[in-house]
């Protein structure tokens, strides 16, 4: 600790920490373009000037480390006149054009010129053109306002790993820019408007069309992902304007996903009003009718419902409360991409918070697309990656990550046993084991090289395995969940406080609904199929697009053709062609509610935006179809229904008793007698189908957002994608082709790409993949030779 | 080589850059030799070379590019086969350096910085060159001429010329 003076009070600090973070955690308020608490220091714009006794110039505060018994002071009239030769210097070049700037009103550069600059400037002189960038779709820019505070490229390089912006040039030709072709490869472009302390890089969706004093600011959760983060929604009237992160929350940036999803909250998909489906045609109807309509088709009847895990805790505890008040036998599916339905030996949530996971020894990531899954958690990895620590990954490709991964190897999915069972086999080849190991070892005859890179990720004091989809909707994910949880028990990473296991959930409050529904959920597939075997008389689907997302699409298509639905949510999607009653629910945006994310962190909204439309909250919507279905109302009020809450998570009511969030984490559900040997998987078909997550396009609101759908279209890969050497050993390549499935035959292009496991036919979810998502395995047949 | 073609170091270059690369700390500290290494096989850097430089250090294309546009040593268009780098900085101004520069490019008909048509001859202003003792300075590719004259400017022009090219 170091105890120094600033402006004469006494103050005591870490050793090592800037003069400018002294200050700032002290409430001194010194000015400042380019530090960032998130970045590395520059020290190059020279506003944060301050005087150190006995120095016989100023000290660039930012840079300047604290030492024992320093006298600081920021406001001698000295200092003032240099603040203001700096305010000075940099607006020689300013365009001064606040009245036409998006970051008027809510600028440092206007603030500081206003609090520390002269009225004038003596500079008459030509001012320096700037050329403006192409930084993909969501930053428009206008270099005249820049002032070379370098943060947007610390923030390229640091942060979001892409590198591609930088500064060229020198002196008065010095100027910022992106390699253009690959500006807009970050899934965190959206933060560089909020970093740009100026108006050079602007929003360009919320470009010119608001004033940052008009908005009204609601503090909410991000559902669009499990990582739940702390949003500010911003609204001018009713209007989502604008989503941005919160300050001094866990996460100090949003994905794009995340924030450009807003659109969707205004689009033309949303459901907005009750209506019900007349002589084939969805006519708007009051509620009584709508209501009346679904008594009709769903009283006394077998019913399957399907929900969807972002809204928000009380909505998914009311669809419980309705299904137990009117159909106490109904069997309930809330993934999609969980084909496996026995227990796992860990469930779908994490054990460590996002700041251990970044703290550890070593993270192993298993078969996931982390960038485009949980875009902040990978930004977390990357910051790790930057200070040296290993990140070694095991997938069907070798996904992008913006960093560089200190081991990996590409594998098929039908080689994870053989994976896990060669990684079993190192550490107890060093003596390490866990009570049934052996049985499942002997169950797997080969072993798979890949294993290595686990099992030697697996040998320091602390791990954290993140386990990803690949795994999770494998047809044997338990079987592999189980011999990972052996894995990480044998190697000490499965105990109370020293837990490493991570299972990335589908979406939000993974935790609540394995408590509340794990004696019902059932499989979405084996409802499809139900349903179209006759034995459900109609469908629910709340806020749930198992034809857009998910694995069984063609089956939830089939099975639509055969029984009535009835549709609750908030976006209509291509689904809504086959409702027959159609109710709104409203937004996550429109609620009081509660959250939980994966590391079971608690949020409760308390500020919702007015819904737009007749949409009500799902819980209210809930209960009114249960009246609707002649049952008692379960619950009549917000507090009677958290008190039945509270049984799912008790946690949660502590939360609502106002203890502080920071103290409460919602447990992820064990299984420690979940026992499963993996199954020899004898398949007729000789390539295994991986099925690729795209931020963009995952999700009814993300594709009822166009913003992310024009984003999506400059991510795109291919359609469907091989490894060339696998087509090459078939004497084909590139091209037409035509695949053969369960599903039968199905022709489509197949683009080729080094980083695929060979042996693998990677498939986007949507578009000409389509159907393709329901399988797990498929053959060539023939195709461009 | 033209510009469409992908440029590639030689194995010799290849082994060299192997050697320095064993002297610094990290890769990128060896970027500005190279880059000199790239410019003298290739001529000038193009954005294909920076991507060669980039490729080959295992550094981000950016880094590349922002030394590259910050030394004006460093050349992102192909100059002619004469590189005539004449030194306006005060020693020179003061020896006639202005005069000489445009003496020589109305001998050459073009503008400071450009190249004849024929591709033999570019002229450039450059900052001091450290030769102040032998002002004014030209240097033609890598050599000096001291107390350069527009006679001997004219003369050099003619000798180039003559040799056809053969630098
Ligand atoms: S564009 Fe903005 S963030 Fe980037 S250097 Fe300029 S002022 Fe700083
Ligand atoms: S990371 Fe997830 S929760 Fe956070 S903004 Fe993006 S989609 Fe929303
Ligand atoms: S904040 Fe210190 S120099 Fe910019």
């Amino acid at each position: 600790m170091t105890t120094l003076y600033i402006n004469e009070e006494e103050i005591t600090v870490s050793a090592g920490t800037s003069i400018l973070e002294a200050c700032r955690s002290h409430g001194v308020d010194v000015p400042y373009f380019c530090y960032h608490p998130e970045l590395s220091v520059a020290a190059n714009c020279r506003m944060c000037l301050v005087e150190v006794e006995g120095w016989n110039k100023p000290a660039a505060s930012c840079c300047t480390p604290v030492a024992e018994g320093m006298k600081i002071h920021t406001q001698t009239e000295a200092i003032k006149k240099d603040r203001q030769m700096v305010m000075e210097y940099l607006l020689i070049n300013h365009p001064l054009d606040c009245p036409v700037c998006d970051e008027g009103g809510d600028c440092r550069l206007q603030d500081y010129a206003v609090a520390h600059g002269a009225s004038h400037s003596r500079y008459v002189e030509a001012k320096r053109a700037a050329t403006n960038h192409d930084l993909g779709p969501f930053v428009t820019t206008y270099m005249t306002r820049c002032i070379h505070c370098t943060r947007c490229v610390r923030f390229a390089d640091e942060v979001a790993g892409t590198g591609d912006m930088g500064i060229l040039n020198r002196s008065d030709h010095m100027s910022i820019a992106g390699i253009v072709e690959e500006a807009c490869e970050s899934e965190l472009s959206g933060n560089l408007a909020d970093i740009c302390p100026v108006g050079a890089l602007l929003d360009k969706p919320s470009h010119d069309v608001s004033r940052p004093w008009e908005m009204t600011h609601h503090q909410s959760t991000c559902t669009q992902c499990p990582n739940g983060c702390d949003i500010n929604i911003e609204s001018r009237g009713d209007e989502v304007m604008r989503i941005k992160p919160v300050e001094g929350s866990p996460e100090p940036w949003l994905c794009d996903r995340g924030r450009y999803v807003y659109d969707a909250f205004r689009s033309d998909n949303r459901i907005l009003e009750p209506e019900v489906r007349q002589d084939g045609e969805l006519l708007q109807a009051t509620w009584d009718e709508a209501f009346d309509r679904a008594g009709d088709l769903l009283r006394g009847k077998r019913v399957g419902i399907i929900f969807s895990p972002y809204w928000s805790a009380e909505g998914l505890a009311s669809i419980r409360l309705m299904r137990d008040a009117v159909f106490p036998d109904a069997k309930v599916a809330f993934d999609l991409h969980r084909r496996d339905m026995r227990p796992f030996a860990f469930e779908e949530g994490f054990s460590m918070t996002t700041q251990q996971i970044e703290d550890v020894e070593h993270v192993v990531i298993l078969g996931s697309d982390l960038r485009q899954r949980l875009p902040l958690l990978m930004q977390r990895l990357r910051k790790r990656g930057n200070m040296g620590k290993p990140v070694s990954r095991i997938g069907a490709m070798n996904y992008r990550t913006n960093m560089s991964i200190s081991s990996d190897a590409i594998i098929r999915p039908r080689d994870w046993p053989a994976v896990i069972a060669r990684a079993m086999q190192q550490v107890s080849d060093l003596g390490q084991t866990a009570a049934g190991m052996d049985t499942w070892l002997a169950a797997v005859p080969d072993r798979h090289e890949a294993g290595k890179v686990l099992a030697d990720s697996l040998m320091g004091e602390t791990c954290a395995l993140l386990v990803g989809e690949e795994i999770r909707s494998h047809v044997d994910a338990a079987a592999l969940i189980h011999g990972l949880d052996l894995l990480m028990r044998a190697c000490g990473h499965a105990e109370e406080g020293n837990d490493g296991r991570n299972l990335i959930p589908e979406g939000m409050n993974a935790q609540l609904l394995a408590s509340a529904f794990g004696d019902i959920r059932t499989s979405a597939g084996d409802l499809f199929a139900s349903a179209s075997a006759g034995e459900l008389d109609a469908l629910v689907l709340i806020g749930s697009d198992p034809v857009g997302d998910g694995l069984f699409p063609s089956a939830a298509k089939a099975a639509l053709s055969k029984v009535p639905l009835i549709q609750i949510g908030a976006i209509a999607g291509e689904i809504g062609n086959s409702a027959e009653v159609q109710l709104p629910a409203a937004a996550y945006s429109e609620v009081d509610g509660t959250f939980i994310n994966m590391e079971g962190r608690i949020r409760v909204a308390r500020q919702p935006i007015r819904s737009i439309g007749q949409a009500r909250p799902l819980w209210k919507v809930m209960m009114r179809l249960a009246q609707a279905l002649g049952a008692d109302v379960p619950a009549v009020d917000m507090t009677e229904l958290r008190d039945r809450m509270a049984a799912f998570a008790p946690e949660l009511a502590d939360v609502w008793k106002d203890k502080a969030t920071e103290e409460v984490l919602v447990p992820v559900a064990r299984n420690r007698d979940a026992e499963a040997l993996p199954a020899r998987l004898d398949s007729s078909f000789d390539l295994d189908v991986v099925s690729r997550y795209s931020m963009y396009r995952e999700g009814m609101w993300a594709r009822a957002s166009d913003l992310l759908l024009a984003a999506g279209k400059l991510h795109a890969l291919n359609d469907v994608i091989m490894h060339p050497e696998t087509l090459a050993a078939k004497g084909l390549k590139e091209g037409e082709h035509t695949v053969r499935t369960f599903l039968g035959e199905h022709s489509c292009h197949i683009g080729v790409r080094e980083d695929v496991s060979p042996g693998v036919l990677f498939v986007a979810k949507r578009g000409v993949a389509g159907d393709l998502s329901d399988v797990t395995a498929a053959s060539i047949v023939g195709g461009q030779s | 080589m033209s510009a469409l073609e992908q440029p590639q170091f030689s194995e010799a270059r290849k082994a060299e850059i192997a050697r320095l690369v064993t002297r610094y700390p990290g890769a990128q500290s060896a970027l500005l030799p190279v880059l000199h290494m790239a410019q003298e096989d290739f001529g000038y850097l193009s954005m294909e070379t920076q991507k060669l430089v980039a490729e080959t250090l295992g550094v981000r294309l950016m880094a590349v590019r922002e030394v590259v546009t910050f030394y004006t040593m460093f050349r992102e268009q192909p100059t002619g086969q004469y590189l005539l780098e004449v030194c306006t900085n005060a020693g020179c101004m003061l020896n006639g350096a202005d005069e000489l520069v445009a003496h020589m490019c109305d001998a050459l008909g073009i503008k400071v910085g450009e190249t004849t048509p024929d591709g033999m001859f570019t002229v450039t202003e450059v900052e001091c060159a450290g030769a102040c003792g032998g002002a004014p300075v030209v240097q033609v590719n890598n050599v000096y001429h001291e107390k350069a004259t527009p006679a001997s400017m004219d003369e050099l022009i003619a000798k180039a010329r003559s040799e056809g090219g053969a630098a």
